[in-house]
């Protein structure tokens, strides 16, 4: 089936006869263990003084190794969903990022079929919000997260009161970054993991709980076996660390 | 005076990580607003979110989520349509200087009457509706005024919106995010050159001392 914008959506009474969702199969290939997470896929960084190695143009990005198609790859699958609604594209990009988001929505508290649903809705979203992905201000995952995160954010909301929220409606509209030197997706992409690369295991791990934790001190604490005084200034010290790394590898 | 004081980094790291609650997160985009130093750290803390769902172990879906989320993909999508808030009056009683506007993020909000609440303070809740737990209150303070004295069991987010206080900390100015714990005891006193706004997100209980806890709980 030829798939065009805008029409290829509505080609057929529905859409369930298409080939392509008769043939998926989601892999589970690449296991990898917690606490590699934090892991570069990228060959070891430059050394600092070799920072601008780092800055390189998505097209030299980092090798994909075993974790899948690399961060360009992606971001022209979003692209082609855009611009010619290819159904391939989705399909490739649904087997590569919804395992991953059940598995990250899981680790941030969600039950497992409350994080299939949220993963569901957020690769929906992907389809039909892909014409408001720009590579130049975030990296494919980086920009599914965000809207993964948002969707869980409005999840909890609905759980807790009831409410809908009008966030991510406001949030859609607004580009401040009008002027300001925006790095490229990629090039943030491959600096933030050159980062994290970095970090000590023990900096890693607090920077991955403080990330899935609602309240990750007394969370740190115990997976440290240190006081939960000691986890909230080992959490300064780990991201007053990043935030170093982060900038000396501008 | 240009921006000196902004969250912690654990702040922002909550903020790109979704689990800030509604108030922090609205003074805190008040402040990245003004600030590029704090939204440059956030977008990479997202990234940090992004690496760390590209690093995830794959767990496998149902067998029939693709062809689910292809067959709602088909649909026509019953969208809401992004229509920009209408900027609501400027509360009763607040009366900003000259040239000063109140920032979009809160002029979309719903921001009760500021009322007396000490000598020379005004106080005003802010509506957040998306999580009504959340205490986020607008101050008007005269020259040389404090804030009424408080204690949280959480942290207090405070972002100037114009004029300037000082406390034990430090002094602060338009556009700086004071944060605050639980352990500080402190009382901002606005500077005597002139009038005050600002807004501040507290997590935990709020509760203020003396006469004032009581006047106070039709807020709360």
């Amino acid at each position: 089936m030829e798939t065009r914008p805008g029409s290829a959506k509505f080609d057929g009474p529905d859409g369930t006869g298409h080939p392509l969702v008769a043939g998926l199969r989601i892999e589970c290939m690449h296991a990898v263990e917690p606490r590699l997470l934090l892991a570069p896929r990228a060959p070891p960084p430059a050394p600092r003084t070799d920072g601008r190695a780092i800055g390189c143009p998505a097209m030299s990005a980092p090798n994909p190794g075993t974790a899948g198609p690399a961060g360009a790859d992606m971001s022209a699958l979003i692209r082609a969903i855009a611009e010619r609604g290819d159904r391939d594209a989705f399909a490739r990009l649904f087997r590569h990022f919804a395992p991953r988001l059940k598995a990250f929505l899981m680790r941030g508290g969600l039950p497992a079929n409350a994080a299939e649903e949220l993963a569901q809705e957020t690769m929906l979203a992907v389809w039909r919000k892909a014409s408001y992905f720009d590579p130049a201000r975030a990296a494919a995952s980086t920009w599914i997260f965000t809207i993964a995160r948002n969707l869980s954010i409005d999840l909890k909301r609905r759980e807790r009161h009831g409410q809908t929220s009008r966030a991510e409606m406001l949030e859609e509209g607004v580009d401040e970054a009008s002027g300001e030197t925006i790095l490229m997706g990629a090039e943030r992409d491959a600096r933030v993991r050159a980062a994290l690369a970095r970090l000590s295991e023990d900096q890693a791990t607090i920077v991955r709980l403080s990330f899935f934790q609602d309240k990750p001190h007394s969370q740190i604490a115990q997976e440290l076996g240190i006081p939960l005084g000691t986890a909230k200034s080992r959490v300064r010290l780990a991201l007053a660390r990043l935030r170093t790394l982060l900038e000396d590898l501008k | 005076m240009s921006v000196s004081s902004h969250p912690s980094d654990e702040t922002l790291l909550r903020h790109a990580a979704g689990t800030l609650p509604a108030g922090p997160k609205l003074v805190v985009d008040l402040h990245a607003a003004g600030c590029p130093r704090c939204r440059e750290m956030i977008r990479d803390l997202e990234a940090v979110g992004g690496t760390l769902l590209e690093g995830m172990a794959e767990v496998p879906l149902a067998s029939d989520a693709f062809a689910r989320v292809m067959a709602r993909a088909d649909l026509p999508e019953l969208r809401k349509p992004i229509v920009p808030p209408p900027a609501l009056p400027v509360p009763r009683g607040l009366v900003l200087p000259g040239g000063i506007a109140l920032p979009s993020q809160l002029a979309a909000r719903r921001i009760g009457a500021l009322r007396p609440v000490a000598p020379g303070v005004r106080m005003g809740k802010v509506h957040v509706p998306e999580d009504p737990g959340t205490r986020v209150l607008l101050f008007h303070i005269g020259p040389g005024r404090s804030i009424p004295e408080h204690t949280h069991d959480g942290l207090e987010y405070t972002h100037i919106l114009c004029g300037s206080f000082s406390d034990q900390t430090g002094r602060y100015g338009p556009g700086d995010l004071v944060e605050a714990d639980a352990q500080i005891a402190h009382t901002p006193r606005v500077d005597e050159t002139g009038d005050c706004v600002c807004i501040a997100a507290f997590e935990g209980r709020l509760r203020f001392s003396g006469l004032l806890g009581v006047a106070l709980r039709p807020f709360f």
